[in-house]
């Protein structure tokens, strides 16, 4: 079976975030990154689907980014992964959903993924299109924010989260994708050995050039905190007159007095 | 000049932080109010697992090899946390380097394993003697030559770990006759072994959920094979893996500094006084401008130490100045960061006064500090003789 798993590296969220100079993404100067989370049970997810198959399995870890986004691949290959591709794209942030899908399709397309494990989606931009828009470049059947995964014998059995806590079970026959959620597993911390024997495992540079054909399709128009919200309110004077003056609050402004 | 660290190391401080930050601070606290060392175990063994006991330990032996920079950064992600669980792991860590670097390969593969797996929860170092601690050349344990055993008699203190050690490098007087610091040996003396009594253990006023113990030696029979280096050159050994700790306790003291202003720096952004955030004082923005200016200045000695140590090169005058600044910078981190805390430092529903208490000891242990600055003068002397 031959498993890819595409990752983004976000800042992280920790951070102070202001704009950058263009106004439509963020500062990234002096910003730490990290793998995204979403990614990370992706990555946990792919690396134990192969300790259940055997070491015959292959997976791959993708990210497409600046030079920076070596090292979340090599915490993945530290986590597990067999091999890394590192699209080298140091404006990938300047691309839409549409483009960075349509990257990972033209690498996959001709490589007989049985299964791609993505993210739900990116902590940064948050979009949740890419992993679903490489499945339809592919031609392939998906489900989306799996809490749950099970592999039989070219089945999935994928547990999802659907609104207000109600689950759904979904089954697919491989090949598919998949997008993982928060709640599908706790990803394990990298071990030293292996971050340090991840060093021999091969990482594949690809030029962006070579894989994008895409023009946008969506365009970022601003990028911006949002309005700081007003002060709170503070009443003074006499208890009974500012009970009144609370109740009138609460009324006009609030639901919680009708 | 390059001032960054590889990607191996950038992942090695990500995983010490994130595993410190979910698992050690939880229990940091609690670990120092009580006797209860279970919490410390568990997490010592799954430090263990992930790799962090034998940081610069070859990969057969159950090692990283990741190098003293990754050492290092770990040490002062642990110790950011926890500094009895960072002292722990950086003994564990002298404790396999040293049989690593004079141990024979049967030695390294009884024991290096044992200590990098978790097997044992933890190894002692022990030199430190009543008579024998800042002069460790002055000790009196002695081991005698027995035919195919030495015995051991003598006593040790202050040493780390000393309860829930699997293994003991301990030195001892092989002969009393020679010169001084020529006339000592090292050994291997596993936990256990008849004779070997751990003794009282000491009440400290940090670093409380590591433990601190008296080593007696009561005619404790070891096997002629538990001799590691050669006979009577064991001196030489301690004062130059002591130099490799110091890189650590440095680390450790850097953490505990960092926590300390971090905690501080952040409470001044929330507490009011005279209707304004204490920040905006400039007596409260001073502090904070000095305290990470040091701690940053200590860092970066502690990279020099560590990156001349990785690269083969001498290495004991950086590292003991980094030890020295790097522990006297964090101590007046942590007072600092009482100070900026007020009352509200001083007492026990706020992290600051365990810092300042865990920080106190690193500018004594492993060589205080007016050894290190022996140890400088006497390295910068030399090229002026
Ligand atoms: C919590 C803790 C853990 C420890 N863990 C270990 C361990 O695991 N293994 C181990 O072997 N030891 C350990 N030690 C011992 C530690 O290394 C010694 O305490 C330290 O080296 C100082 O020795 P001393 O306490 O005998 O002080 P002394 O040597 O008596 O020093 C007293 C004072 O005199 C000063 N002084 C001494 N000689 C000179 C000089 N030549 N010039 C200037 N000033 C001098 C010292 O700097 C100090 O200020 C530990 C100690 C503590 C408290």
């Amino acid at each position: 079976m031959k498993i890819l798993v595409c990752i983004k590296q976000v800042p992280d969220m920790e951070s102070r975030f202001k704009p950058n100079g263009s106004g439509v993404w963020f500062e990234e100067t002096d910003l730490a990154f990290r793998m995204n989370e979403y990614d990370e049970y992706a990555v946990e997810q792919a690396v134990r689907l192969k300790e259940q198959l055997g070491d015959a399995h292959e997976v791959t870890v993708l990210s497409i980014g600046p030079d920076r986004v070596v090292e979340a691949i090599k915490k993945a290959l530290a986590m597990g992964c067999d091999r890394g591709v590192h699209v080298q794209d140091p404006a990938a942030s300047l691309k839409d959903p549409w483009q960075i899908a349509a990257i990972i399709a033209a690498y996959a397309r001709d490589k007989g993924f049985d299964l791609i494990f993505t993210g739900m989606q990116s902590q940064d931009r948050g979009s949740a299109q890419v992993g679903v828009t490489v499945a339809e470049d592919l031609g392939l059947p998906c489900t989306t924010t799996l809490v749950g995964f099970a592999y039989d014998n070219g089945t999935i059995t994928a547990k999802r989260e659907l609104e207000g806590g109600v689950k759904g079970v979904v089954r697919v026959k491989t090949p598919a994708l998949v997008t993982c959620q928060l709640g599908l597993n706790v990803p394990r911390y990298p071990t030293l050995p292996n971050i340090m024997k991840a060093k021999k495992k091969e990482i594949e540079a690809i030029p962006v050039g070579d894989l994008l054909r895409e023009e946008a399709r969506t365009a970022t128009a601003s990028f911006h905190p949002p309005a700081k919200k007003g002060g709170g309110i503070v009443l003074e004077g006499e208890v009974g007159a500012l009970v009144d003056q609370l109740v009138g609050i609460l009324k006009d402004k609030t639901a919680v007095l009708r | 000049m390059f001032l960054e660290l590889t990607e191996e190391q950038k992942l090695i401080q990500e995983t010490a932080r994130e595993f410190a930050a979910a698992e050690l601070a939880p229990v940091a606290a609690e670990l120092d109010g009580s006797d209860d060392r279970g919490p410390l175990l568990a997490n010592l063994k799954k430090l263990a697992e992930l790799g962090f006991m034998g940081l610069n330990i070859r990969e057969d032996l159950g090692g990283a090899a990741a190098g003293t920079v990754a050492f290092s950064v770990a040490m002062t992600e642990i110790a950011r946390a926890c500094a009895s669980t960072a002292v722990t792991v950086s003994v564990n860590n002298m404790v396999c380097e040293v049989i690593q670097a004079i141990g024979s390969e049967e030695q390294k593969r009884a024991y290096i394993p044992k200590i990098c797996s978790g097997e044992f929860a933890a190894a002692s170092f022990a030199l430190t003697e009543t008579g024998a601690g800042s002069d460790p050349s002055g000790m009196t344990t002695q081991a005698v030559d027995d035919g195919d055993s030495f015995v051991l008699n003598g006593a040790k203190i202050f040493i780390t770990s000393a309860p829930y050690a699997g293994v003991f490098v301990v030195w001892a007087v092989t002969d009393k006759d020679a010169p001084k610091g020529k006339g000592i040996s090292c050994f291997l003396v596993e936990a256990g072994t008849p004779g070997l009594v751990i003794g009282k253990e000491e009440k400290k006023m940090g670093q409380h959920a590591s433990a601190t113990n008296e080593v007696l030696f009561a005619d404790c029979r070891i096997p002629k094979s538990a001799l590691m280096g050669r006979l009577n050159d064991g001196f030489r050994t301690a004062v130059g893996e002591l130099a490799g700790g110091r890189i650590g306790i440095g680390s450790l003291g850097l953490g505990v500094g960092l926590a300390a202003m971090d905690y501080a720096t952040k409470y001044t952004t929330e507490r009011a006084q005279f209707g304004q955030k204490i920040s905006t004082f400039q007596a409260i923005q001073w502090m904070i401008a000095d305290g990470y200016t040091e701690l940053e200045a200590a860092r970066l000695l502690l990279m020099n130490a560590a990156f001349r140590k990785e690269q083969g090169k001498s290495f004991a005058k950086e590292a003991s100045m980094a030890k020295m600044f790097a522990t006297e910078a964090a101590n007046r981190a942590c007072y600092k960061a009482l100070q900026m805390l007020g009352g509200y430092g001083y007492t026990r529903d706020f992290p600051v006064e365990r810092y300042a208490r865990d920080a106190r000891i690193t500018a004594i242990y492993e060589g205080t500090n007016e050894i290190q600055r022996v140890i400088i003068s006497r390295e910068i002397l030399r090229n002026f003789a």
